[in-house]
């Protein structure tokens, strides 16, 4: 009896359930029913498009901070004008400064005192339809010159330095001429790099309820090192953190762009992607590829596969010998150069290398051509030993310098003659280098091999944390690795001045700190510059400082459906060129 | 119980704080996190330098750097000295936000790989079991033992190389794509011998089952040529209707045994109601979302279990009668829907983002396509396809070793030899008292997996590029990102010691012998 009770119970609850949930299918639906037209249409799918895989994931729509100075976020921000297409310059392949007149052009307008002068084009403006102001030129001054804050609390975090432009006074502004003068009280040998197009002033101004026109106001308010404001803050923390992203903004006005494309959808992380449109108020160069889908592939293999399948139409993986014997027996175009980083062997100049004779006994052992040939040559067959401290391969002065600094000398090894400078003796030496790194670990070995022909005993110092321990005196020489910086002088005391951040091995020699210090203040003199650099680099050689060993290949690949593909040594890579790109039907 | 259950806890604290106090300080001193910024000729090196150290706390020692993310996790369980935070990672982003998306994405990922994995090794470790030591039997253990020992990239490479680039060669370049003939005999008389094998007996019957299954194989590639599957692939009303049949025939002879008229009744009735909305809902699929196949998939079990009951109201099975209209109502409203994925294929592979090649070789979708909710169920399909069969293939070895293991074991327990020589039929004694006796080693089993499948599968999803939680501790490690590495563990580490309870405490609820103290 009560059974049958609930299971009538049960029954109604279930026939109740059924027209509940039949009227809230009816709910679950979508409203048109042409959804085959959805399905073959789908938005952005019309028009050329290119698949680029990329490494990295992006992480921030502003690469200039200190945390998100990546290469995909570089990427795009050279396409959307944050300092790339659009902006007052670029840099070409053969790493020289290249203006960029779109929305405006720079002008040295004395070079003693400094002083350079940025026009805004008439037409110029923003992909939002907003128009460029001043106000945009100076908030870029204002983030690069630390004029707010001092030292030690700067309120922008930046992947570049102050330097030079914290050299420079208050800027003049002609508003209605649409100019903005830097008056430098030092000379700055890399002006024409200073590029004053980055984010929009008045998507910075809209953070602290302000107009443009009111922000650069406050800025000429503001004193000079003023700490602790409010509003600087709010200014910097958005700077700083504002366009890093982990999904797809919806604050529409992050993705405002100075450049030929906006980014239109974003998804992070390994596997995700971003999308960039054209932007419909580009002056430049139409462009003509509609859609550029830039995929974060970590993996290379992956990366391959990929391109095997038609999902992506551009790669620019690691290069190494699996990676270009995959991409050839597929048939896939492979573009090869040099890219900017390359390895180097350099010697500490106390300890048992004070000696200039031990110095070039260990330099003569030095296997270059054999650490060339079997390490670079199976990715780069046309690979060469790197003959320059200073240039790499794809600078036009590079030739120059390699005929004059003596390093070619170098190249094979001359175990005799390393026999005669040391005369018997039996220096211990210690290599300091990644264990984790087995193009080092290779290199590491025929140098040992060689060196101990001469007499050397070279103690193996392979070491994971090999980068804390650099500086530390602990070690004799060390294999690593330098990223030339590749446009720009700027960084030249970093390295071989007496006492500069990055000169681990003590280096000093008075003659060369007086030209790096002549270098800093050339302005618009590439002769004087060369001739300079070029003494730096033959004054290394002679004192043995350390041995330039090769230049890390690198290489494009694609599956033949864009023309114009370019190498392109830089951060921005294949991209460099986009606007010369066009899709093969 | 309770004591039990406070011990288990306060121990698994214990646990997790020195395995985390060791894995901290074993990823804090394999690498250097400034070794980038070193090396580089940045004119502010200094600055940048300063900048990281401040933001990961590089100035202080590990051991006190670890005491204080204890006590950033601490302060998320109960307000305490510090703030709740996993702290951050190097590009300055929350790790406490990282985790969710990453935890998503390993869950998509694996889902439907355990899933398949327990079910298909289940069945074929049970079928090795019922042809102990034959043929079937030895060659599965090969079959499974070599999967089992491939290193999961080269899966995954071959797959991707054969799967999807010779899949979508094969489609894209036939006009319209054959199976050449070549490839039909082959698979003709693969199937036929591993059928023969399964089903056994006589070299008679062997040689039908060989015959049948060879020509129903034959019969299946000749049709998909001939209705040129591969581009315009559909069921329609006469497979369907074939489909179905064979779905009330086959459920029922496993749940109920086809003697029981009134489950076959039941099944049937399913079937055609099935068959039916086949025809009418068509409308309704073309507007669906996913929630309407969601509510139709619930309503249709709903209904079906409906069936089961009313057919059996007077009878003394209702159980088996209602499991067997149900599990026929699911697979019927699966073949429906299979078949409506079918009918959106042409549209998805004329997208210009698919362009013909469907299969795709890494990613969770892909970019740019936006469809109805057939056209990216087709995309997720395409994508997951390929991860999820190269992770099947290595959990599949463990669990049919496992299922045959298990099932021989009750074979040779009393119970078995009390209801043999009851004269139940061998159906009833496999399915009903040997398999669910089975099942109980293997619930616990699968509970104390799933916590470590969420830990992700670090190389499937590397070289498929899934962001999930295997690619961040992968990235993690690669540039020493401390903060992602420990959320990573935390989360794995909790899993895995939760799982492991239940795991016991389950082993207790489901064989009576077994008491937790």
């Amino acid at each position: 009896m009560s059974n049958s009770f609930k299971r009538g119970r049960a029954l109604t609850t279930a026939i109740a359930f059924s027209a509940a949930a039949a009227m809230v299918v009816s709910g679950c639906t979508t409203t048109g029913g042409d959804d085959t037209d959805e399905s073959t249409g789908g938005d952005g799918a019309t028009g050329s498009t290119v698949s680029i895989a990329t490494t990295n994931a992006l992480t921030s729509l502003h690469s200039g901070t200190a945390e998100h100075n990546l290469n995909t976020n570089g990427m795009v921000d050279y396409l959307t004008g944050n300092g790339g297409l659009g902006s007052f310059l670029t840099i070409s392949n053969e790493l020289e400064v290249v203006p960029d007149t779109t929305n405006g052009t720079m002008e040295l307008v004395s070079e003693d005192p400094l002083q350079v002068k940025y026009t805004l084009n008439e037409n110029a403006v923003w992909s939002d339809g907003t128009e460029m102001t001043v106000d945009d030129l100076l908030l870029s001054w204002v983030i690069g010159s630390g004029w707010f804050g001092d030292g030690d609390e700067n309120y922008f975090s930046l992947a570049g330095s102050t330097a030079g432009l914290n050299t420079t006074d208050f800027p003049e502004i002609d508003r209605d001429a649409r100019t903005l003068t830097l008056n430098y009280s030092e000379a700055y040998v890399d002006w024409n790099l200073v590029n004053l197009i980055t984010k929009p002033a008045h998507v910075f101004a809209e953070q602290v309820d302000m107009s443009a026109e009111e922000l650069t106001q406050f800025f000429t308010d503001t004193e000079k090192g003023e700490q602790g404001n409010e509003t600087l803050s709010t200014l910097g923390e958005f700077h700083n953190t504002g366009y890093a992203i982990t999904q797809m903004p919806t604050d529409e006005s992050l993705l405002v762009s100075a450049g030929p494309y906006v980014v239109s959808d974003f998804q992070a992380n390994d596997g995700g992607f971003v999308q960039l449109s054209p932007n419909e108020n580009w002056q430049g160069d139409p462009v003509q590829v509609e859609t550029i889908i830039l995929k974060f592939i970590g993996d290379a293999s992956t990366q391959i596969q990929q391109l095997a399948n038609g999902e992506v139409n551009v790669i620019e993986p690691q290069a190494d010998a699996n990676t270009l014997q995959s991409l050839e027996s597929q048939g896939s175009d492979v573009i090869q150069g040099d890219q900017l980083s390359y390895d180097h062997i350099d010697l500490t100049f106390d300890g048992v290398f004070a000696d200039a004779n031990v110095r070039e006994a260990f330099l003569k052992t030095i296997p270059r051509q054999a650490i060339v040939d079997s390490i670079v040559k199976p990715v780069n067959p046309e690979a060469s030993v790197l003959n320059s401290q200073l240039f790499v391969s794809s600078q036009e002065q590079y030739a120059e310098a390699e005929a004059a600094n003596g390093y070619d000398s170098f190249t094979e090894p001359d175990i005799e003659g390393a026999k005669e400078l040391l005369a018997g003796a039996t220096p211990e030496v210690r290599i300091l280098y990644s264990s984790d790194n087995p193009n080092r670990v290779n290199a590491f070995r025929l140098i040992q091999q060689s060196a101990e022909e001469a007499g050397f005993v070279i103690v193996d110092e392979a070491d994971p944390e090999w980068s804390a321990r650099l500086g530390s005196g602990d070690y004799d020489a060390t294999i690593f690795g330098w990223i030339s910086p590749g446009a720009g002088y700027a960084g030249l005391p970093q390295i071989f001045k007496t006492g500069g951040g990055g000169n681990y091995n003590n280096y000093s020699n008075t003659e060369i700190d007086g030209w790096i210090d002549e270098t800093q203040t050339l302005i618009d003199d590439e002769e004087r510059m060369l001739e300079l650099q070029i003494m730096i680099d033959t004054a290394t050689a002679e004192d043995f400082y350390g041995l330039p060993l090769f230049q890390s290949p690198g290489l494009v690949a694609s599956d033949g459906s864009v023309d114009g593909l370019v190498y392109n040594p830089t951060q921005t890579g294949v991209v460099h060129n986009i606007l010369e790109w066009s899709v093969v039907e | 119980m309770f004591s039990y259950v406070v011990r288990r806890i306060l121990v698994s604290i214990l646990t997790l704080l020195i395995a985390s106090f060791l894995m901290y300080m074993l990823t804090a001193l394999s690498a250097d996190p400034l070794e980038e910024l070193r090396t580089s000729s940045a004119p502010n090196k200094d600055e940048l330098i300063a900048r990281r150290i401040e933001l990961l706390q590089l100035d202080v020692a590990p051991p006190l750097r670890w005491l204080m993310w204890v006590g950033g996790v601490a302060s998320c369980l109960a307000p305490f000295a510090f703030e709740c935070t996993l702290g951050n990672s190097i590009e300055g982003f929350e790790v406490a936000l990282l985790l969710p998306p990453a935890m998503a994405s390993t869950i998509r990922l694996v889902t439907a790989a355990s899933i398949l994995a327990i079910i298909l090794g289940v069945v074929v470790g049970m079928v090795t079991a019922l042809r102990q030591n034959s043929a079937f039997d030895i060659g599965t253990t090969f079959v499974s033992f070599f999967l089992y020992s491939l290193p999961s990239f080269l899966v995954a490479v071959l797959l991707k190389e054969f799967g999807a680039i010779g899949m979508n060669n094969f489609i894209q370049r036939g006009d319209p794509p054959q199976i050449s003939l070549i490839w039909i005999i082959g698979l003709t008389v693969v199937s036929g011998l591993v059928w023969s094998l399964i089903v056994g007996g006589t070299p008679y019957r062997r040689l039908i089952t060989f015959g049948v299954a060879g020509a129903a194989t034959a019969a299946a590639l000749v049709y998909m040529n001939l209705t040129n599957f591969f581009l315009e692939p559909s069921l329609g009303p006469v497979l369907l209707f074939l489909l179905i049949a064979l779905t009330i025939v086959g459920v029922t002879a496993l749940t109920a045994g086809l003697r029981n008229r009134r489950a076959l009744i039941a099944a049937g009735i399913v079937g055609v109601i099935g068959y039916i909305c086949y025809f009418t809902l068509q409308g309704l699929f073309d507007v669906s979302t996913i929630w309407t196949l969601l509510i139709l998939g619930v309503v249709a079990i709903v209904v079906s279990v409906l069936v089961g009951f009313a057919v059996s109201y007077f009878g003394p099975d209702k159980g088996q009668v209602i499991r067997a209209a149900g599990i026929t109502g699911f697979f019927v409203s699966f073949f429906v829907l299979i078949d409506r994925f079918m009918q959106a294929w042409p549209s998805y592979m004329a997208n210009p983002r698919i362009n013909g090649r469907p299969v795709a070789t890494a990613q969770d979708a892909t970019t740019g396509y936006s469809g109805d909710v057939w056209g990216t169920g087709i995309d997720q399909l395409m994508h997951f396809a390929l991860p999820t069969i190269s992770m099947l293939l290595v959990s599949f070895a463990f669990y049919t070793r496992f299922a045959r293991a298990g099932l021989l074991e009750v074979f040779n327990q009393d119970y078995i030899r009390t209801a043999r020589a009851k004269g139940l039929s061998e159906q009833t004694i496999v399915m009903r008292h040997a398999f669910r006796n089975m099942l109980i080693p293997l619930t616990t089993i699968i509970a104390a997996d799933i916590g470590s499948l969420l830990g992700g599968a670090l190389i499937t999803e590397r070289v498929f590029a899934i962001a999930g939680m295997g690619a961040m501790f992968n990235n993690g490690l690669r540039v020493l990102d401390l903060n992602p590495i420990m959320g990573y563990f935390l989360v794995i580490a909790i899993l895995a010691i939760a799982f492991n309870f239940i795991a016991d405490m389950l082993y207790a609820v489901l064989d009576p012998r077994v008491r937790v103290k």
